[in-house]
């Protein structure tokens, strides 16, 4: 059976959405521009065990993460440091500051292995709570594919104001031409993953499926045809998990 | 904005505070049911899940049951992708919604230091420009 077959789902799903979620755990499975399939199957490993791990339970309770030391569980084949900030990301991202990802560059993390690493980790995050929310099983992940990372650092990347450098929207050209909505202006949470343009793209593909098309995005009322949702209801949900996972932006 | 933008467009009056408040009605059809997935999703406790994703059933159906769980699974990618680039507010949209951030309590969250506060011109421009918020936002969608 394939990947996100669905079979036994008690409500049926949408087809778009389970090629999507194929789509991707396919490309979970692949070498990416700075980690081997290896890394970034391990990645998604941490992601799962994160939501069970007792330091960050007891951190999430703490007045401040930085008050509570300890290792996560388990630690894996990954380094510390990047175990730590996948599941900081899995479940405290709120409280992530600029400090905090300045000590995961200290550590020895670059900036563009962090940024592939947060298009996996969320990925599966969203990947993960829609099967929780359909009380659907998660998929088991893929086998990973052999390989070495690309190792591609868009030349077109400069620091803006965010913390990881980005792909402005005017100056996505030539392999990065198609990375942003042609007739829209480009939104900051857009090019947040630009440094490694393929997360990007994987972005666009499960927002298509899940909510909108980058393309409709800034257009209220647009939705994509055959939603049983209208624009609004999206985006009280939306709205609403932004609000109770206190994310500003 | 987007769901204040979305309810114009489609001549509805949208209560924003319903996105941070439990007790305020949204005033968008099967709001309640939604809200009360949306957490329970956040919360990712099984049992409230599951209560509130019978009720969006019955209130809406089953497809509006996997469309729901999809906007919020999305969105649980989206507030981290936000959060862990540190990604500041764009700058319309900061304008535009500073005195909606205040009114909603979202300026006391923590990713809020990655947005430089807006000042007083440009909040009384915003505040001015509310009635021009669509048009705005059309042409903010628009051109390039």
């Amino acid at each position: 059976m394939p990947a996100f077959a669905y079979a036994d789902a008690a409500t049926p799903i949408r087809d778009d959405l389970a090629a999507a979620h194929r789509a991707y755990w396919d490309e979970l499975a692949r070498p990416g521009a700075w980690w081997s399939g290896v890394a970034r199957v391990a990645i998604a490993q941490q992601v799962r065990a994160a939501w069970s791990c007792s330091l960050c339970a007891a951190r999430k309770q703490a007045l401040s993460p930085a008050m509570v030391e300890g290792e996560h569980e388990p630690a894996g084949a990954l380094a510390a440091p990047v175990v730590d900030a996948i599941h900081r990301i899995t479940t405290d991202a709120s409280r992530l500051s600029k400090g905090w990802f300045d000590g995961v560059l200290a550590a020895g993390l670059d900036d563009a292995s962090y940024v592939e690493m947060v298009g996996v980790v969320t990925s599966v995050v969203s990947i993960d709570a829609f099967h929780d929310a359909l009380a659907l099983p998660r998929e088991p992940l893929p086998e990973p594919v052999p390989g070495a990372p690309s190792r591609l650092r868009p030349s077109t990347a400069v620091q803006g104001p965010a913390w990881v450098p980005w792909i402005p929207g005017d100056r996505a050209a030539g392999a990065e031409a198609d990375l942003y909505p042609a007739a829209s202006r480009t939104a900051h949470v857009y090019m947040a993953l630009s440094l490694v343009p393929d997360a990007v793209r994987a972005m666009g593909r499960l927002s298509q499926a899940h909510y909108v098309g980058l393309a409709l995005v800034a257009s209220p009322g647009a939705c994509e045809p055959g939603r049983a949702l209208d624009r609004t209801q999206m985006e009280l949900i939306a709205g609403r998990v932004s609000a109770r996972n206190e994310c500003f932006y | 904005m987007l769901l204040r933008a979305s309810g114009e467009t489609r001549g509805d009056t949208v209560d924003l505070q319903a996105v941070t408040d439990d007790e305020a009605r949204s005033g968008v059809a099967h709001g309640e049911a939604l809200t009360r997935f949306a957490d329970a999703i956040v919360d990712a406790d099984p049992d409230p899940i599951r209560a509130a994703r019978e009720r969006v059933a019955r209130e809406m159906g089953e497809h509006a049951v996997v469309d729901a769980a999809a906007v919020a699974a999305n969105f649980q990618r989206m507030v981290r992708i936000a959060d862990a680039t540190g990604i500041p507010l764009d700058k319309p949209v900061a304008i535009f919604s500073a005195d909606l951030r205040e009114d909603l309590g979202i300026d006391r969250f923590g990713a809020a230091a990655n947005t430089p506060r807006v000042g007083p011109l440009l909040r009384l421009l915003g505040r001015l420009g509310q009635p021009l918020l669509r048009p705005i936002m059309r042409l903010y969608a628009r051109e390039g």
